[in-house]
């Protein structure tokens, strides 16, 4: 086995001289090099990916940038009402979107399977209706909070719940369109403070979503305004009986 | 044009930015996988439901042969990846080990789709990288088992290193080409980051005090948006330092302006901001991970020179320095 620029060639049995390796392997390399450039480019490139989801789009924080960008077409001469707008909008990023699915289809082992999958759509735009997630149960007919995030007083289950994985989930399940896995999620917690608190008859789980305060509203004292949001009651003795015959 | 291209990849030299990616994102992995199990995570985002876990996981291909995403998998799995970037950061067992880190690292991170983020793609992408390049020939166990050295100047392809920086640039431009909020572009008013420093999901504390310094937060937001949208002209300026003998008046201006040190200085001055004010996980340290193949082997010798003059203890003086000659 001899190498030649860190290929591996059985001079002997495959019967390829090593002068034609020599000669094809630059090429060869330069051509992966290029699909390798090629594939994570295009995936790369701006698209809406999971952004292209119509019960996501009615969100307070889309509809406000749906406006905000109308009415700055509209200052270039472009009207839209706001139907029209979105439906274009959709019609163009679903078309888009399509395309882009059919360029980087061949590459998906590739991504999958060497890690080079390319996802950039780091804070494409702030999230001006926020949620923070609420954790309460009820004791002797009481209820009490157990862990309100960003909290440093109710901090139950905080080492699990403040991990910035855990809130990276946390955030998409305050999204409608998340609805089953915020079931799952808020479940979880119930049974562990069924464990936890013996007396303990419901755990409440809900988001308190917000709007924002804008600097001057910041500065002027004004109080923050929010409603409950993807509220749960959960019934602690049916889990702590569910394995029972 | 073919052919130059062909020479472009056959380009070989030190590995000494290669080694030095490999190091820093061996302690990115590290971190990475350290942080959950200290935090006692992986029951709860790593194992599917009917294992303890939230929501149904099914693992990949490498958990599936394991015998699917239960808790001692997947704890194995973590240990297992933890000791695997410690071996990548002292460079012990050359590709192979770089190529456990990121199976190990794939195997966990996209267990849950849901409790992740960009920094898990930023690690796999350049452990990929590590695993192309024979990043332990210096700098690394390897080397000091093979020469006795800590140091090999032996030249290997470089073709890695610009590969890394292709993606380092790509990074920075396409996640710039996706801020299209009115608050992000020019005539949208700036405040993209003063209205992301109040969402309390990556706040490390509440950043309310950002309205009284709030034209601070509008710079912040130009600079980082122009910074980012303009990142290929960086990959321009990496080229024009890499052929500065040739001729050219933008190359000519590019290298006396220094403006791959000016990208580089902003990079580093974003990473410090995000990471001080707010909690995006390891995002710094895998980006940065990326950074040390802005610069070849002679400029890294160079800035190790040019530090070790600035240290308060300096070597031995030599013969020559002492008798003069």
């Amino acid at each position: 086995m001899r190498r030649v620029s860190g290929f591996p060639v059985c001079v002997s049995n495959v019967g390829i001289s090593v002068t034609v390796v020599k000669r094809v392997w630059p090429h060869l390399r330069a051509v992966l090099i290029l699909v390798h450039l090629f594939a994570i480019s295009v995936l790369a490139m701006p698209a809406p990916g999971s952004g292209l989801n119509r019960s996501a789009w009615s969100d307070p924080t889309v509809t406000a940038e749906f406006d905000a960008w109308r009415e700055r077409l509209s200052g270039w001469g472009v009207e839209y009402t706001a139907e029209e707008f979105e439906e274009q909008l959709w019609t163009v990023a679903k078309t888009y979107q399509d395309g882009v699915n059919v360029v980087v289809k061949p590459f998906r082992p590739y991504y999958r399977y060497c890690g080079t999958q390319q996802s950039w759509r780091m804070f494409v735009a702030p999230h001006r209706n926020p949620a923070i997630l609420h954790f309460e149960i009820q004791e002797n007919g009481e209820w009490r909070p157990l862990y309100v995030e960003g909290s440093s007083e109710f901090t139950w289950k905080g080492n699990l719940l403040d991990h910035d994985r855990t809130r990276s989930g946390m955030f998409r399940y305050a999204w409608s369109s998340y609805r089953r896995d915020w079931r799952r999620f808020s479940s979880w917690f119930a049974q562990e403070a069924a464990t936890e608190f013996p007396e303990a008859t419901h755990l409440r789980a809900y988001y308190w979503k917000y709007r924002t305060l804008s600097p001057e509203d910041t500065r002027a004292g004004v109080a923050l305004q929010g409603r409950q949001q993807g509220r749960r009651v959960i019934e602690l003795d049916d889990l702590r009986h569910k394995d029972e015959p | 044009m073919w052919s130059r291209l062909v020479a472009f990849f056959d380009v070989k030299e030190p590995a000494t930015p290669l080694a030095l990616v490999r190091i820093i994102a061996g302690l990115a992995s590290f971190l990475t996988l350290q942080t959950v199990w200290r935090h006692d995570l992986i029951r709860l985002i790593w194992t599917s439901a009917d294992n303890g876990g939230y929501r149904p996981i099914k693992g990949d291909w490498f958990v599936q042969l394991l015998g699917g995403p239960t808790e001692t998998v997947m704890t194995g799995v973590v240990i297992a990846g933890m000791l695997s970037s410690l071996l990548l950061m002292v460079g012990l067992g050359g590709r192979l080990t770089a190529l456990v880190t990121l199976q190990l690292i794939l195997s966990t991170t996209d267990a849950n789709g849901h409790t992740g983020g960009s920094y898990d793609e930023v690690l796999s992408n350049v452990l990929w990288l590590v695993l192309l390049a024979p990043s332990t020939r210096t700098l690394s166990l390897d080397c000091r088992l093979r020469t006795g050295a800590w140091q090999d100047e032996t030249p290997v392809a470089g073709w890695v290193r610009f590969l890394l920086l292709w993606q380092l640039i790509l990074m920075y431009w396409t996640t710039g080409l996706q801020k299209v909020s009115a608050h992000w572009v020019p005539g949208g008013g700036f405040s993209a980051l003063y209205y992301i420093l109040q969402q309390p999901t990556w706040q490390r504390w509440d950043h309310g005090w950002t309205a009284y310094v709030y034209p601070l937060t509008q710079l912040g937001t130009a600079t980082s948006w122009f910074w980012e949208v303009s990142a290929p002209l960086w990959l321009l300026s990496w080229w024009y330092a890499r052929t500065a003998e040739r001729p050219g008046r933008l190359r000519h201006w590019f290298n006396r302006l220094h403006v791959r040190e000016i990208y580089l200085v902003l990079g580093l001055i974003f990473h410090f901001w995000l990471t001080l004010l707010m909690d995006v996980g390891p995002f710094a340290i895998c980006s940065l991970a990326m950074y040390p193949a802005l610069y070849s082997h002679s400029e890294w010798v160079r800035a190790g020179r040019w530090i070790g003059t600035k240290l308060p203890c300096r070597a031995t003086p030599t013969v020559g320095d002492i008798s003069g000659v």
